[in-house]
């Protein structure tokens, strides 16, 4: 049987696997599947574990997602106020840093095992390990320092402070952004994540120049990485395009696996990154509610072809939304176990 | 205008500023400097980066915040009062807590004469109907940065609903914006609103054809 591990492992390995790995990124989807309310879901680690070990094997992916919500970092750094939705995920719902003076009073948990909802997190991560068995990898998510305070100050003082404000505060918030993602790498790790997904929206080139990404954004990434080392992590767009930020992530980062947006050139980013970098290509995730099964299958058979010619390939969504249809996500399965066979180049024993 | 530009790009607020003030001390007027420096100057700069698919939500936000700080500051010095072009209200749906795209298109309607009242974040539905009728507004803006909060009942669909049954639609449309609408260009129509906005320079023009349609 081929597993998603043996395809990852081919991948890694300059091989060509039996088929594209597809990475499904179903969150809150695994409330529904355990019949339970987002907020009773997050609550606990192996509610979370058994519903993503249920949704992978009901639709066929590759990969485990070892990930609760973004926002549980933010609660990491003391937010009081989660919002809880009944279809989509929680909210930050009170800011950590609300003034500039709640900058020089942030501080970082002594240990990350401290908070009971990181706790379960990585109890969810050690389960699915053990339950994967070494047959499919397990995702740890972590937010980028560059992007993480956006979620303790909102986004438009953010902005303001990286563009106009104190440069000394800045470096200061940074800082302890970057030791607390670093940290968290490391544990996550620790907990028996096999890859690490490197969220970066505001590093993205929706966010940022070119320029402001090389003055602002890299020194961060090198140094959020610097002490964890960047082997197996896959810097994430966050929704954001990162094509034009590729080259200097390869030059400086010792990155080797990068996750376009769906409006990214894949053929564009394997000629920026040279043969040897994975990629992963998006399919607009947000259309998949109500794109028609035809609509779907002819989407995945044009990323695939792009995706199979560019070679290293890997087959992913962005974060799907919680009111796509089941049958719209077995839609894209299907088709993208389909167009995703290499053929006679590998083997091709069991598609699940 | 060139300096002026160039300091847009490059999202240095300090220079821009500089910029703008040098322009009054050498005798440009308030308005002028508005609606001849800083209104095409954002318009320019955001047309300019849309050719070359390098639009960045970062030179979006200083441009907008650049706008609305200096027409802020320089309406009160105009000789007469400025036409106003439409009253708008705006804020995130319900259960959004994402400020920042609202933020962009405030500024830019602000520069371009509209008068807005900002009802902030994680606004209820009801809460944009009453704010629209005590403050006599043509249209109604509702920001959203999930799919889920794009899509919710308590979103924009519900604001539809509340001015159908209270008969406003002739006096009060609906504008919507943000991510989801860029991933999912009919998703406007589904939620119920009678046009969005791609971008937050798009905002103005789009609003002012609403406005229209109310005031025929």
């Amino acid at each position: 049987m081929t597993t998603g591990m043996d395809r990852f492992a081919a991948l890694l390995t300059g091989k060509t696997p039996d088929r594209v790995p597809i990475v499904c990124n179903l969150l809150d989807q695994g409330a529904k599947e355990m019949g339970v309310s987002l907020k009773e879901y997050y609550s606990r680690g192996d509610l979370v574990a058994e519903g993503q070990l249920r949704m992978r094997e009901k639709y066929g992916y590759d990969t485990l997602l070892g990930m609760f919500y973004s926002a549980l970092e933010a609660e990491a750094l003391g937010c009081r106020n989660i919002i809880y939705a009944d279809d989509g995920p929680p909210n930050v719902g009170h800011l950590v840093i609300g003034s500039t003076g709640d900058i020089k009073k942030l501080c970082l948990p002594e240990d990350l095992g401290d908070n009971p909802r990181f706790r379960e997190m990585t109890a969810c991560i050690g389960l699915l390990k053990r339950e994967s068995a070494g047959r499919w990898p397990v995702l740890g998510v972590v937010t980028a320092s560059f992007s993480l305070p956006a979620m303790l100050m909102g986004i438009g003082p953010y902005m303001d402070l990286f563009l106009n404000g104190d440069t000394k505060l800045l470096d200061h918030l940074l800082t302890l952004c970057s030791q607390f993602c670093s940290r968290q790498i490391i544990a996550l790790r620790e907990a028996g994540a096999d890859l690490i997904v490197y969220v970066n929206p505001v590093a993205s080139a929706t966010f940022i120049t070119t320029s402001k990404f090389r003055e602002l954004a890299l020194p961060w990434v090198i140094r959020d990485l610097e002490h964890p080392g960047p082997a197996g992590v896959i810097f994430f767009n966050g929704g954001g395009k990162i094509n034009p930020i590729l080259a200097d992530l390869k030059r400086h980062t010792g990155l080797g696996a990068f996750y376009l947006n769906p409006f990214d050139d894949i053929a564009e980013a394997r000629s920026t990154l040279g043969p040897d970098a994975l990629i992963a290509g998006a399919i607009n995730d947000i259309r998949l509610i109500d794109w028609s099964p035809p609509e779907i299958d002819r989407e995945v058979e044009r990323l695939m072809q792009i995706g199979k010619q560019a070679g290293g390939f890997i087959f992913g969504t962005l974060l799907m939304p919680f009111s796509i249809p089941e049958s719209n996500i077995r839609a894209m399965m299907s088709a993208a176990v389909r167009y995703g066979n290499y053929g006679s180049e590998g083997s091709c024993a069991n598609q699940n | 205008m060139e300096a002026y530009l160039k300091s847009l790009f490059d999202t240095d607020k300090a220079t821009a500023l500089r910029i703008v003030q040098e322009a009054l001390d050498n005798g440009l007027t308030p308005e002028s400097v508005i609606f001849d420096v800083v209104v095409p100057g954002m318009e320019q700069m955001i047309g300019g980066m849309i050719s070359d698919n390098l639009v960045t939500l970062s030179q979006h936000f200083l441009a907008s915040q650049i706008a609305e700080e200096v027409t802020d500051r320089l309406i009160p010095l105009f000789a007469s009062a400025p036409a106003i072009q439409g009253t708008v209200v705006i804020g995130t749906s319900f259960g959004d807590f994402h400020g920042l795209g609202k933020k962009i298109v405030t500024g830019c309607l602000r520069a371009r004469m509209f008068k807005i009242t900002d009802l902030g974040i994680n606004v209820a539905p009801e809460r944009f109907v009453e704010a629209a009728l005590e403050t006599g507004a043509e249209v109604i803006g509702v920001s959203s940065m999930m799919v889920h909060t794009a899509t919710s009942d308590r979103g924009p669909k519900k604001v539809r609903q509340l001015l159908r049954d209270q008969g406003l639609e002739q006096k009060i449309r609906l504008i919507v914006g943000g991510a989801p609408y860029r991933f999912h260009e009919n998703l406007y129509r589904e939620v119920g609103a009678d046009a969005w906005a791609d971008t937050a320079a798009n905002a103005p023009a789009a609003i002012a054809a609403l406005v229209k349609e109310v005031r025929q």
